[in-house]
């Protein structure tokens, strides 16, 4: 200790105390971390846990509400519904969108997760992209799983959370968006590769058009008529 | 101030210690920070989702039962088949309808671009149109009729430069656009950007962009297109 100078020991205390402060502050983040951390576990688990809920829920409802549709199908037949009527019913419950229909058709996978992504898809760009499709005469169109029928709205909810027929189409796993078209596929991948591939391929999203066998659900929403009173002619 | 070897290195190791804490104490602080907020996250959209799945299912649930229930009842079958097709006929949009509503009306400039002005913004586009559906809609709209065409399902609005295509047929400005509902909802609906852009257009360029509330809308019925492609799915298959 014979060497030390007197000059030196303020600035080694200074040092020796802002060293201490920090091991102290180390330590208290170091408990916040943690406490953070079992905070959001938590909710994650009981997020969890309502998730699987819901979506047990979901499969016993599309359970049921595929035996239901069996049972009516059997019901009508077991009446003798005419199915020259019934078959004018199924073409216009296809355009109503309550009939899930198959048929061939293309697939639009379109990737905005890019880094060279500026925006990524935007509501007006998936309206623009369907219009295009019904222009090109797509029969039945989805996108994530959301029919499309006259009354749907596409809009924002928050600032990135996409909602169609009022359900947000947002997906955390996998292509964020699938777009089916039903109809001659030939026309199709015409005009969507025309039409919205270059536009889309030029923000900087990856598109990709697939010709497939299509199964599109049906629209679950309801249609309701407060105002409208049906004309009889 | 002038040291020697040994109490140099010392202060440079204290010196290394120090950074090198801290650098610890800023990446565990935001760590802190976004951890809480980043995960639960990607768990919420997908519950909501399969929320109003499963609310959407049972509300169409009720329905099938609902039509099994009149079959048990012994109805008979051609009028509920009668039934059936007058409403899906009602849902598709293939029955004239009257009601309470708003007539919008939006048609092109009177006069020309002049000198650096955007020839753009003195024609109404059929993003426009589209943007007004979809947000009319989304104020409840039952049903919506432009120039006199029902829209339905698979009704297109798409420009063919100097008409837009309604429904196969050429349609050109002014363009009305007709929708029944609640007044009140599909007013408040119809705020959005694009309303108040047009708002300016008129002020500036001279386009028309006129809302009236009515109490009598009268909007005729779409047409069935046939079907080539889609088929209806058998059930069980």
């Amino acid at each position: 200790m014979h060497g030390w100078k007197r000059s030196l020991a303020l600035p080694v205390t200074m040092v020796a105390i802002a060293l201490g402060f920090l091991i102290s502050l180390q330590a208290q983040t170091q408990k916040n971390v943690s406490a953070a951390e079992q905070i959001s576990a938590e909710r994650m688990s009981q997020m969890k846990s309502v998730l699987t809920n819901s979506k047990a829920e979901n499969i016993k409802l599309q359970e049921d509400h595929r035996t239901l549709t069996e049972q009516l199908d059997a019901a009508r037949k077991k009446v003798g519904t005419d199915p020259q009527l019934l078959e004018q019913l199924e073409q216009l419950q296809i355009l109503e969108g309550t009939q899930a229909v198959e048929g061939p058709g293309i697939q639009i996978s379109i990737d905005d997760r890019n880094k060279n992504v500026l925006f990524p898809l935007s509501t007006d760009d998936i309206a623009r992209m369907i219009n295009t499709l019904k222009f090109a005469g797509a029969e039945v169109i989805s996108i994530n799983g959301q029919r499309i029928v006259s009354s749907t709205a596409i809009v924002l909810s928050g600032s990135s959370t996409i909602l169609v027929n009022q359900v947000p189409i947002t997906r955390a796993e996998g292509i964020p968006y699938e777009l089916n078209a039903i109809g001659d596929q030939d026309t199709l991948v015409d005009y969507f590769s025309k039409l919205e591939a270059p536009g889309l391929k030029k923000s900087g999203l990856t598109v990709s058009i697939a010709r497939k066998t299509l199964r599109i659900p049906s629209y679950k929403g309801a249609y309701t008529f407060k105002q409208a009173k049906p004309i009889t002619p | 101030m002038r040291l020697d070897k040994k109490e140099r290195s010392l202060l440079g190791l204290a010196s290394i210690l120090l950074g090198f804490l801290f650098v610890i104490l800023l990446k565990t602080q935001s760590v802190a920070g976004s951890q809480a907020a980043a995960r639960p996250e990607t768990a919420v959209p997908s519950l909501i989702q399969t929320e109003q799945e499963n609310q959407q299912i049972s509300v169409d649930n009720e329905r099938i039962r609902q039509e099994l229930a009149k079959y048990a009842q012994g109805q008979s079958a051609s009028t509920l088949a009668k039934q059936q097709l007058q409403e899906a006929q009602m849902n598709a949009g293939l029955v004239g309808v009257t009601g309470q509503g708003v007539r919008i009306t939006l048609d092109d400039s009177k006069r020309a671009a002049i000198g650096q002005e955007d020839p753009n913004n003195f024609l109404i586009h059929e993003q426009y149109i589209r943007e007004i559906f979809n947000a009319l809609w989304n104020g409840g709209a039952e049903a919506i009729a432009v120039n006199g065409q029902r829209v339905t399902t698979n009704t297109e609005v798409f420009c063919g430069g100097s008409y837009i295509q309604i429904n196969g047929t050429r349609q050109m400005p002014p363009y009305v656009i007709e929708a029944i509902g609640d007044t009140n909802n599909m007013s408040a609906a119809l705020k959005f950007y694009r309303w108040f852009q047009l708002g300016d257009f008129e002020q500036q360029y001279g386009i028309t962009r006129k809302l009236e509330v009515l109490t009598e809308v009268v909007i005729p019925a779409g047409k069935l297109r046939e079907y080539h492609y889609a088929e209806p799915v058998k059930e069980g298959t």
